[in-house]
Order: C-alpha cells, then structure tokens, then sequence
C-alpha cells in the first residue's frame, strides 16, 4: 500500500488527543453527595470490568476515528509500484542513457545506470524496454525487447562513460526510429542525463519526435559543480630550431554551476615543467595566459597544459604535440636578375619568406645557369622565377628527376620565358603547357574570380584577392593538373600537378609588379609562405586532436598489420579491422609506430563537454515533443493520472469514510452506556 | 388525578417556613377532600362548663342544666384517648438527600408535623422520637394543644445528623410503651433493614401498631443521572465513580429489591408500608394514617 497523499500522515498524531483528553480528564468527574451506595457498590464486578473495557473501547474507537480520518485522507493506494498503474496499458519505452564526459562528474553515471534500472523494475511483463548509451552517437543499442531482464542486464554490463561530448538529437532519432516499429501503442522516451547545455546547443533542425511518442527526463546532474577546462590552446605548430623562444597560450575558463576564483596553470614539456601561471577568473569567465617555451633539439615533443584545482580533473590538462623541424631549403632561380630591386622579382620574393633570421625558410638565389643537380640535393623547393626556358637539357632531366623523387617546384611565369622553350624542358613536369602571353592596356586588368579554396594553399588565406592582373600566359592544362586559381576571363592563374612523388605549382603571372600588384597586397605574403610550406610537403599532423576526430595513419603504413597503437598508459589499442583510420576515444597521448616512423598524437577531450552549465529537462521536452502527441506528459504527470485513475476505481478512502462512520456510530452508542 | 389537585405540591410546601402552618395546610387540604367520617369520637370525661358561643356545636349544650337555669352552657370534657401515637423520624445524614426539591428530612418533618397536627386534630396523644445514630429527641406522647408546639418546635430545630441507627430508639420506645401503642416511623431505612423489621417486628409483637413510612427522593429511585459522576456516600463518605447509564439498572435491581423486602416482611408481620417519593404530595402518607386508625380504633 502506498500514500498518495503521505503528508497527511503526520495527522496521526491526533490520535493522541483522545488519549491525552482521557489522561487529563481520568480524575475529573463531577462529584454528587448522594444518600447511600449500597445499591452502586454491590453491582458485579463483571460490570465494573465490563465498564473499563468499554473505556478502554471507546479511546480505541476515538483514536481509530481519527486515524481512518487521517489514513483516508492521505488516500490510500493498493499497488504500490508504479509498474502495475501501468501495467494496463502496455508501453514500450526506450532508455537513453548518457555515457559522455560529462557523466564521469562525481557519481552521475552510477545515479543513471541506477534510474534506468528503477525504471525497467517499474515496468510490467508485456511492456517493451529498449536501452540506448550514447553521446555524440550511439555508444551502445539493446533493442526493443520483452525480455525486461536483457535490459536489465545491459544497463549492469554499461562500464565507464566515454570522452565523448554529448548530442541529444541522434540518438532521439535513433529511439523515435525503434519505436516506430514497437508493439504497444504507448510509447515513451526516457532521457537520462545530466542535461547539459549543449547537447541541444547546435541543433535548429527543428526535429521533433514522432506524434504519440512522449518524453520522459530523469536529471541527474542536479547539484553544485566546480570545473575549471583549457577552452584554446594555441601553440605553434612547427618550431624551428634556431628560434630561441615561443609562447603557448591557454584560455582558461570557469565552466562549472559554481565559478572557481584561482586557477594554476603549468606548462609541461616531455614531461619537465617549463612554466606556471597562477590565473584569476574572479572578474571574469575566462582568461588568456601565455607560457613562454624553447627547445635545443629538432624533433617531435610533447606537451601538456594542466590546470586545477577543481572538482572535475577529466579537463584539467591539454594535450599537444610540437614538431621542431629544420629550416625549409629553398632554391630560387632567379631568370631576370636585375640591380634595381624593384624590378628584381627575386627581390620581392626573398623579402616575403625570408626577411628576417626567425624565418622558416633559408633562399638560395642562383642563376639559371647554376642550376646543378648536385645543388637539387640540398634543396627541398625550387623556384622558378621568369625561367624555365634556359635550361639545358642535363638541368631539365635533373629537375625532373628532384621532382619525381620528392622534390617541389613553384614556377612563376613571365615575360623572360619562352613558351616553346618552356614546354620542351619543363612540358612533363609543368601542369600546362604555356601558350601567348596576354599584355593588356593601360586600365585594363584582370581579377581572380575563381579559386578552390579547399586546397592548403588557399584554405588559410582568408583576405579579399583583390589583385590587378595586368599580364598573363594563356595555357593548357595537362591532364593531371588542377586548376586551383582563375582569371576573371577564364584561364587559369594557378595550377597544380603532382609529378611522381613531387609536387609543381605554376603561377601564370609574375612574382613581381610586372605584370600585376600581388606584392603589393597583404596576400602575397601568406600566399607564398602557404605555397612553399605546401610544397615542401612538410607534415601537416594536427598538434592536437579530439576525442572522436579520425586520425588518418595510412601515411605510416601499407596495413594496419604494421601499426602498433598505444594509449597513454601504454595499452595496447586495436584498429577496427584493416581500417587504417583510429577514431580517437582516450584522453592523452596516442602512440603510433610503424616501420617507417613512430608518431604521436595528442587527444583532448571536446571543449564543450567540460561546459557544465545544464538545461531544464522541460526545456528538452518542449523542444523535441511533437505538438501531435497529446496530452505532452511527463513521467510524473503522467503516473500522476493513473494514479488518480487506479485510485478512483479502488476508492479506499470511501471505505475507509464508511468505516469511520460507522466507529463513529459505535462510539456514540458506547459512549452513552459508558461514563466516558 | 383530580384527587391531588386539592394537595399541595411539595415543592410549593416547601417554601413555608412555619411548620404548623405547613402542617395545618397538608392536614386541611387532605381533610377537604375526604368524606365526612362516620366516627363521632370517642369518650370522653366531664370536667366544668362554659358559656355558649356561636357557633358551638349544639349537641353539646347542658339541656338539664338550661332548664334549671334556663341558660346554655356548654359542658366541657378532658380528652380522654385510646390512641397513643410516637411519630419516630430518622434524621440521619442520608435523610438530608434531595435531588432539587425537598430533602428527605423535609418531606419527613413535614409529614412528621402535619400527623401530629392531625393527631392532635382527633385529640389522640402525639409523641416524637427524632435520631439518627442516637436518639435526639424524645417527646412523650400527650393531648395537649400546647404539645403540639413543642413537637413542631422540635421539629423545625432538626437538622441532618450522621449515621442512621433506627434500631436503637426503637428498642428505647418499645421498652417504655406500657400502653397500645400507634408507633410510626418515618425513615428512608437505609439501614440493616432486617434488624430495623426484626425490632418493628418485636414492636408488633407487643400488640402496637405501626406504620413504615419510607421515604425516598426521586432520583434515589430513578437515578435520572447522565453524566459520569463521583458519588460520595452522605454517611460514610465513600465515593465512587461511575457512569449512571452503566449502572442505572444493576442499581434499581438491587435497590428494587430491597424496597420489596421492606414492603414484604412488612406486610408479613401486620406492619403497614407506604413508600413515599418527596416529589409527590403528602396525601398518600395521610390516607394510609387514616386507614391504619380506622381499622385499629
């Protein structure tokens, strides 16, 4: 039996007023002098005792009075498991049970796994259970089944949550679509979680779950909480060896229900402390610190951003990778030379990579003439500028053979070069074959209006191009390039071909301000960095990952056969199959070896899922409750109405009414044949 | 009941102080409503003469004496009675019970009152016996109309004694009657009521009669009681509580049956009963005196 109305149990405590009224009032009746008791004192003792149970009869029948009274109103309900109110209309219902980053916060995903299972007791044989863990995606699925000790099973058999971030959407879809085919026309969604905000941040798809299914929440994140996390940390990708110093930054930021006031922030390097920080968020969210970090040695290291305290150390600490390489050779072939700077294009180039000493570049300029393939060996670009028709035949064969082993090449056409010449030496490595150059008038000029700006060489660039071109070659692409750039009319400003293992990028205009303004534009800088970075072919490895992101290893190896991967506690991690991919699921450093090389790789939980801030569970049903579905019930509200229908039917406190009257009838009866 | 309509209540008869005058209008009321009686009275003694009055009755006018001296006297007698009554009035503390109206001593002395005043009234000799656990007062029975002062003076003086002991001046007077005696007694007998019919019993016996008037209040003889009480003996003091209602009818069972073996082993030893309920008239007690005089005079 159970109280729909338990607070009024506490009315149990009147039944002692009779009691007490009974105590107080035992020596207080009236006094009567009367002529004799002769006639008083000799009834039978039977009567006397006959009376005192009747006393004692009647402060049970006030006492039980007031207790019905209480009970009645506290309205009794046989069946007190919510189960049986359900139990005569059959549901089905699918749990979903938050298994992302967040749930590792405290006991969270214990309170889950524990109101899933409240919940599949609470349903009755019949009923249709399906499980769904998730958080970004669907982590695990026990399908619609009546077999409620499966379901049972599969909740005690979930372990840890992962580092996941969470989205609600998906795995709603994913239970809106099992219970499109479930048995039972009630159907229900029970979400459990600790309601971040976020889960339902990115979503304005406007999706909402199928009419006739209702949703349920069960929030368990309720509660203060204190968590600091890392929202950026910017560190250099690359660092070259002769620059003395650079500076990581870290945003640090107070994400919890409580704002955390301090927060230390220390900067390791292969596991050596190399800064620290102390940060004050008191009059702000967040806060930007920059650590300084150098290195002596070229070569892959990592590094750590840790912050604290606070009570979720999941976040405190970022991951990331820095590659300290050498200096990028580059040798500039220089087809015009010239001793007045402004006309020199080798001049303008030189100044854009390698004006300072910090520069990531070292330039060669030579003649045409100079050209070895002794000198190719040393070089990891070569540029072209107005050249490529005054080579002999000894250099052509020894560009070709740089190209095709490795070797890159930029080649920026203009009007020293010969197009017929150029074909003949430069035609199997060059992505078109040059045709007229195109001179036009004065006012006149072309403007780039097309380009793929996917490509690495044009994704960074985010400025307008708003160059004047004023001269250019008309050309024909050969079969294997890419246009990657074109004229307003229609001819390609830049191209690519891949020659062999090598790379060659072909400019159809001048490095200079012959033929248009391009140095003159903030872009000429990046543009000619991004290009010879891109054909240096230098690693592109992102410094860090997220938990989630794909890591492409196919660069390491032929098969998965001939990876070995391991966490950062040095377990071994299997690849799915002969997939060469590894979807990052582990906080830390990812080791990767191959016969090739070993590689490592940071992997970071996803900012948003240290962000703690939560959202009313009927924010959530509001948001993904078909308007069709109605009544919009809640659990409780819902449970609320076969409550009041079961206890309608039962009517307990009817009788519980009739009974009380009926004491109450007994009690007067006694009560007039009684003294009290 | 027209009959009673000539009584006066008791209630009303209570709020007159002056006992004789209470006694004279219980005892004219009743007779008013009687027959005129047969008797004419009884012997009586010569002893002077005196001159006629109005209104003097004329059978007792000296024709003898008129004709010598042509001149009514009325010849005058000294009472000369048969008749010697005790009237014996309990005034123990039980007596003094009443439920709102008179009190049982009340309705005692009143009854007690109004028969010597009758008594008197037929020129019979009227004595008193008042007690409670001792004998009080004692009035010896006399025909006197200056008697009758003192019995109501004694009478209006009595007040509720302390515990009743009829047997004792019942023993006192049946010693002392050495004439045929009317012996009455006005008690509620809440006493050893075997020792008190055993003395009336032996009072019998010497070839007096007697008369048992017990009176009893009305809710001694309904216990109209509702609320739960603690009801304290008027003699002894005892108390005990309890819920009329539950035991109303094991107290009128024992109580009923001991008004029945009053009126019984009264009735089995030639002793006239009467039970008398304060809150009616005194007509009964007096029509049972005038049945008892009859029958024995």
């Amino acid at each position: 039996m159970t109280f729909l109305s338990p607070l009024f149990l506490f009315g149990l405590l009147a039944a002692a007023i009779p009691i007490a009224i009974h105590l107080i009032r035992k020596e207080k009746p009236p006094k009567m002098v009367f002529s004799t008791l002769r006639f008083l004192k000799t009834t039978s003792k039977k009567l006397i005792l006959f009376q005192q149970i009747q006393q004692w009869l009647l402060l049970l029948l006030r006492a039980a009075v007031i207790s019905l009274l209480v009970f009645a109103f506290a309205r009794p309900l046989l069946d007190s498991s919510i189960s049986r109110l359900v139990e005569g209309e059959p549901e089905s219902v699918v749990i979903l049970i938050d298994a992302s980053m967040s749930m590792r916060y405290g006991d969270r995903f214990d309170e889950a796994r524990d109101a899933a299972l409240d919940t599949i007791n609470g349903l009755s044989a019949g009923d249709e259970i399906g499980v769904i863990a998730f958080s970004n995606a669907a982590l695990g699925v026990q399908e619609l089944t009546t077999d409620l000790d499966t379901a049972r099973s599969f909740v005690s058999a979930l372990e840890q949550p992962s580092f996941d971030a969470t989205r609600y959407m998906p795995t709603l879809r994913l239970a809106d679509d099992m219970l499109a085919v479930a048995r039972h026309e009630s159907k229900r969604v029970q979400l459990i979680s600790d309601y971040q905000a976020n889960a339902l941040a990115d979503d304005d798809s406007g999706w909402q779950l199928s009419p006739g299914v209702s949703f349920s929440g069960v929030d368990v994140g309720e509660g203060a909480s204190r968590n600091l996390y890392l929202s950026d940390v910017r560190s250099p990708t690359q660092l070259i060896e002769s620059r003395s110093e650079y500076g990581v930054l870290a945003r640090v930021r107070s994400a919890g229900t409580v704002h955390v006031d301090e927060a230390d922030v220390r900067l390791m390097i292969d596991g050596q402390e190399q800064g620290r920080a102390r940060v004050s968020l008191q009059d702000t969210s967040e806060q930007v610190v920059r650590l300084p970090v150098s290195f002596s040695e070229p070569g892959a290291h990592r590094g750590e951003i840790r912050i604290g305290p606070d009570d979720f150390a999941l976040d405190n600490t970022f991951y990331f990778t820095l590659d300290v390489i050498p200096k990028i050779r580059v040798l500039l072939v220089n087809g015009e030379p010239s001793s007045n700077w402004f006309e020199d294009e080798a001049h303008w180039f030189s100044l854009a990579i390698a004006s300072s000493e910090e520069s990531a570049f070292v330039v060669n300029q030579i003649a045409t003439a100079a050209v070895t393939a002794e000198l190719l060996t040393q070089t990891d670009v070569v540029v072209l500028l107005n050249a490529g028709s005054d080579f002999n035949s000894t250099q052509g064969r020894a560009l070709q053979g740089f190209v095709e082993e490795g070797g890159s090449m930029l080649i920026a056409a203009s009007d020293k070069v010969q197009a017929s010449g150029f074909n003949q030496l430069l035609g199997g490595l060059s992505p078109a074959q040059l045709g007229n150059p195109s001179l036009l008038g004065a006012g006149d000029y072309l403007m780039v209006a097309d380009m793929d700006r996917r490509h690495p060489v044009l994704f960074p660039l985010e400025g307008e191009w708003n160059v004047r071109f004023t001269g250019y070659w008309y050309t024909q692409p050969v079969a294997d390039a890419s246009v990657l750039m074109e004229f307003d009319n229609g001819v390609p400003a830049l191209l690519e071909r891949q020659v062999g293992a090598g790379r060659v990028l072909l400019f159809t205009s001048s490095l200079d301000t012959e033929w248009n303004n391009l140095p003159l534009q903030s872009l000429y800088l990046p543009f000619l960095h991004e290009a010879v970075r891109y054909l240096a072919q230098v690693g592109t490895k992102d410094r860090a990952y997220q938990i989630g992101d794909v890591i492409d290893l196919t660069e390491l190896a032929d098969s998965a056969a001939d990876l070995g991967i391991s966490n950062a506690a040095g377990n071994s991690i299997a690849l799915d199959g002969e997939s060469m991919l590894y979807s990052a699921s582990e906080l830390g450093f990812i080791e990767v070896s191959s016969p090739a090389r070993n590689e490592v790789f940071a992997v970071n939980s996803a900012p948003e899922e240290s962000m703690l801030a939560r959202v009313a569970v009927s924010a959530v049903q509001d948001a993904v409750t078909n308007s069709d579905t109605m009544p919009i019930q809640s659990e409780r509200v819902r449970t609320a109405e076969l409550v009041a229908e079961r206890e309608g039917s039962q009517r307990l406190w009817w009788w519980i009414i009739v009974l009380t009257m009926l004491l109450v009838l007994a009690e007067t009866r006694i009560a007039n044949t009684t003294y009290r | 009941m027209a009959a009673n309509t000539n009584f006066i209540d008791p209630s009303v008869l209570a709020s007159l102080d002056n006992l004789e005058l209470r006694a004279r209008v219980v005892v004219e009321g009743f007779l008013s409503g009687l027959h005129k009686s047969p008797h004419r009275g009884f012997s009586v003694e010569f002893t002077d003469y005196r001159h006629y009055h109005q209104g003097d009755d004329m059978r007792h006018v000296d024709w003898k004496l008129y004709a010598r001296s042509d001149k009514f006297y009325i010849k005058q007698y000294e009472d000369e009675t048969n008749v010697r009554c005790f009237v014996v009035l309990d005034s123990s503390a039980s007596m003094g019970y009443s439920s709102g109206g008179m009190s049982k001593l009340e309705y005692g002395r009143t009854l007690a009152s109004a028969l010597a005043y009758f008594i008197m009234k037929q020129r019979d000799a009227v004595g008193l016996i008042t007690f409670d656990e001792k004998v009080r007062d004692y009035i010896p029975a006399l025909c006197r109309q200056p008697h009758l002062i003192r019995i109501l003076r004694a009478l209006s003086a009595l007040t509720p004694g302390t515990t009743t002991d009829v047997v004792k001046p019942l023993s006192d007077l049946a010693m002392n009657l050495n004439r045929k005696s009317l012996v009455i007694l006005i008690s509620d007998m809440l006493d050893d009521e075997q020792r008190i019919l055993k003395t009336l019993q032996s009072l019998r016996a010497m070839g007096n009669d007697v008369i048992v008037f017990q009176v009893m209040d009305d809710a001694e003889l309904n216990f109209k009681f509702h609320e739960a009480t603690e009801f304290i003996d008027s003699e002894t003091h005892e108390s005990y509580i309890t819920s009329p209602a539950a035991v109303r009818d094991a107290y009128l069972k024992n109580l009923n049956a001991f008004l029945d073996d009053c009126r019984k082993q009264c009735q089995s030893n030639g002793i006239d009963y009467c039970l008398l309920n304060t809150s009616k008239p005194l007509d009964a007690a007096l029509s049972s005196y005038i049945f008892r005089r009859a029958k024995s005079f």
